[in-house]
C-alpha cells in the first residue's frame, strides 16, 4: 500500500493554482470565497486528485502506467486540513484509493485507478 | 484546441502534486491539457451564464490511451455532454477528447460540475 499525509497550504494551493492554470479566486481570495459562501479558500479538487493520481503512480509502479482513474469531490480542503492519501491493491490491475481528513471524513470517494500491471 | 506540453509547466505541475518532475508528465496534468484548455472557454462563454464563484467540481474521470511526452503538442475537442438542473443544482456534464498530431487518442476526460445557486 502507498500512503502520503499532506498538510495543505495556501502557498501550495497557490503554487497549484499557477501550474494547473486554474487561477479561480474561490482558491487565491478569502474575501471573495466568503463572499460566495464558502468558509476561506479551498483546494482545488483536481490539485486533490492530482496528489492521490501521484499516489496511486507509484503503487502502480510509474506514472505511465496509470490507464483510468475517476473520483468524486466529497468534501471541501481548506488551508491546514491535513489529508491521509492512500492507494491500496483491490484485484489485477485494480487501486482503491483514498483520501481522509483529520477528522476522518472522506473528501474524495468513489475513487479508483486502473493500471496495466 | 491545441496544447504544447512544455518542459517548464510539467515540472511546476509535477511539483504541485507531490510528483518528481524526472518521472514526466504527470497523469493529472491532463487536468491542464485536456480539461483546462477547454473548459475555460464553456465557462467564459456568456451564452452557458455560469458563474465562477458558485462553480463546484463534483466528479472527475480520466482515461488514458497512453501518457504525452514532454514537446508533443496535442489536441482536444470538447462538448457539454448534459446539462440538468436538481434540487436547485445545475449539472453540467463535460466530455474533452485528446489526441496527438497524427489523430490517435490520448486521454479522454469525463467532468461533472455543479453550479450552486
Amino acid at each position: 500500500m502507498s500512503e502520503r499525509r499532506v498538510t495543505f497550504t495556501r502557498e501550495q494551493i497557490a503554487d497549484y493554482a499557477e501550474a494547473s492554470g486554474d487561477q479561480n479566486p474561490i482558491h487565491l481570495d478569502d474575501d471573495f470565497a466568503r463572499s460566495v459562501g464558502l468558509p476561506g479558500v479551498i483546494a482545488h479538487g483536481m490539485l486533490q486528485m492530482g496528489i492521490a493520481a501521484t499516489i496511486a503512480s507509484e503503487a502502480a509502479g510509474g506514472p505511465g502506467r496509470l490507464r483510468r482513474m475517476s473520483v468524486r469531490f466529497a468534501g471541501m480542503v481548506v488551508p491546514g486540513d491535513t489529508v491521509t492519501f492512500s492507494a491500496q491493491p483491490a484485484g489485477e490491475g485494480r487501486l482503491d484509493v483514498s483520501a481522509v481528513n483529520q477528522r476522518g471524513e472522506a473528501v474524495l470517494t468513489k475513487a479508483i485507478a486502473e493500471y496495466e500491471p | 484546441m491545441r496544447f504544447d506540453i512544455e518542459s517548464d509547466r510539467v515540472s511546476a505541475f509535477a511539483r504541485a502534486v507531490g510528483a518528481d518532475p524526472a518521472d514526466g508528465v504527470p497523469p493529472t496534468f491532463a487536468a491542464v491539457y485536456s480539461l483546462g484548455v477547454t473548459a475555460p472557454q464553456l465557462f467564459a462563454d456568456e451564452d452557458a451564464a455560469v458563474d465562477f464563484g458558485r462553480l463546484l467540481h463534483a466528479e472527475q474521470e480520466f482515461e488514458w490511451r497512453r501518457h504525452p511526452q514532454v514537446g508533443e503538442t496535442i489536441v482536444s475537442r470538447a462538448r457539454v455532454a448534459s446539462d440538468t438542473n436538481r434540487r436547485g443544482m445545475r449539472l453540467v456534464s463535460f466530455e474533452t477528447e485528446t489526441t496527438d498530431q497524427k489523430g490517435s487518442p490520448v486521454c479522454r476526460s469525463r467532468a461533472l460540475f455543479v453550479i450552486r445557486s
